[in-house]
């Protein structure tokens, strides 16, 4: 009886608080960040990062940030020169601390001109197309008018060797060209019919379902029904239709799923047919090119049926 | 202590098997319907490719189902729904090819006791014009 009482006290004394202490902050400028852009790293896209610097008043202000990349940005790389705050409506309020930055080589600088002492900035990396299969690495830092200067690397993050293309028009009878990544009228074809991979075509047959179609220009001619097609173009591209895959590139829905360089490269396309019907908006096919050189995925967007047309978008990457 | 020894005697007396259980590890019982109830059958994007449902002729044992025009037939999911405890054979693993129209796919059921086998066959029309 005597042990139980014990370890009943035990176990009562182990549930008290330690009473909290107000934590006491460095003497010095400080540094932190974030990367705040998820999924795949694809050329064109940015990377955006929030940075943080701080020194107590009584040690002077902020003077300068910067960023330096290992791979320079592309053009709209910048460093903001406002902090923010969110108001009581949700409003993200900026307020301007130094002049805009500037991009010189692999750094992007801003100099303060408010009296600062806290602050974080976003810094957008546009990624450049020469970034592509590569690494890229950050090295943010801050200097304050006490002379001290603090420094926070990040990365590194690899950077997709995908490509992409967003909101492309497509119109019954249109050719799509995965090499090229575009889309091309029977007239523009006529002089591209080597870079032809798709035909895409809207069809209402009674009691068939098939409305919206990708279609091989060298496949079945059951599935392309009164399709001119220029002369020469025959590839034969494999298709193989998709649902529920809206990729957060290409769809810019709410659904966080991104289509990564690993998909491609796994993706098994040796029997999928050379062709795609009854496709419908938000679904998507993906595709492999007769010459094995290319995989992509073709998203979607929008599909009417009154007007034989369609928004697609596209992410493709380089097999060979 | 010789309540415990109670308890550890009907601990293990429990554990102990009294049903038998198949090669597969699933449980034989008494039952000895051998039917489907229901089939499936998806496409490579889970989007059925059936027109209407299937047509399961439990004497004749076959399964009518017609598909949409333009259906690749070489990668298929079938979906067998069968009859409490029985089990399909061969087991389906993945995309299965039903292209070969002349040659339909047979499928076998097993009753709950392992005793009834009816094999059923997959018929395919392809919707026309």
């Amino acid at each position: 009886m005597r042990n139980i009482v014990i370890i009943l006290l035990l176990l009562v004394t182990a549930c008290k608080d330690k009473d909290y202490t107000v934590p006491v902050p460095k003497d010095a400028l400080q540094n932190d960040c974030i990367k705040r852009t998820l999924g795949p790293n694809v050329a064109g896209l940015n990377i955006e990062f929030a940075y943080a610097m701080a020194l107590p008043l009584n040690k002077g202000k902020i003077v300068s940030a910067q960023v330096e990349a290992s791979i320079a940005g592309a053009t709209g790389t910048y460093l903001e020169n406002k902090s923010y705050y969110t108001n009581g409506s949700g409003v993200d309020v900026g307020i301007q601390i130094g002049d805009p930055s500037v991009n010189e080589n692999n750094f992007t600088k801003v100099n303060f001109t408010k009296d600062t002492n806290a602050v974080t900035l976003r810094y957008y990396y546009i990624i450049p197309k020469e970034a592509q299969g590569k690494s890229v690495t950050f090295t943010f830092s801050a200097k304050s008018s006490d002379g001290e200067a603090v420094s926070y690397k990040m990365g590194p993050y690899v950077i997709s060797k995908m490509d992409m293309v967003l909101d492309l028009p497509v119109k019954d009878g249109d050719f799509i060209s995965i090499a090229n990544m575009a889309v091309y009228n029977l007239a523009d074809a006529a002089t591209k019919t080597d870079k032809l991979d798709l035909v895409y075509l809207f069809r209402s047959i009674p009691n068939i379902s098939f409305g919206h179609a990708l279609v091989s220009p060298g496949g079945e001619p059951d599935y392309l029904p009164n399709v001119t097609l220029p002369t020469g173009a025959n590839k034969i591209t494999k298709v193989s239709k998709v649902w529920n895959l809206r990729d957060f590139h290409l769809a810019r829905l709410q659904y966080g799923i991104y289509i990564d360089d690993l998909d491609f490269e796994q993706l098994k396309m040796s029997d999928a047919p050379d062709y795609a019907i009854n496709l419908k908006a938000e679904a998507g096919t993906w595709i492999e090119t007769a010459d094995g050189k290319y995989r992509a995925y073709i998203y979607i967007n929008k599909a009417s049926d009154a007007n034989k047309n369609a928004v697609i978008s596209m992410k493709r990457y380089t097999l060979k | 202590m010789k309540k415990i020894l109670f308890l550890l005697f009907i601990a293990f007396t429990s554990c102990s098997k009294d049903h038998p259980v198949d090669e597969d590890g699933l449980l034989i019982t008494s039952r000895a319907e051998c039917y489907v109830s229901n089939f499936e059958l998806l496409g490579v994007d889970f989007q059925t490719v059936r027109t209407k449902n299937a047509v399961i002729d439990t004497t004749a044992c076959t399964i009518d189902v017609t598909v949409f025009y333009g259906t690749d037939l070489k990668n298929l999911y079938p979906q067998f729904t069968l009859v409490t405890d029985a089990k399909l054979d061969p087991k389906i693993t993945g995309k299965v090819d039903f292209s070969d129209l002349a040659n339909p796919k047979s499928y076998t059921v097993i009753s709950g006791n392992r005793k009834v086998r009816k094999t059923y066959k997959v018929l395919i029309t392809v919707q026309s014009k």
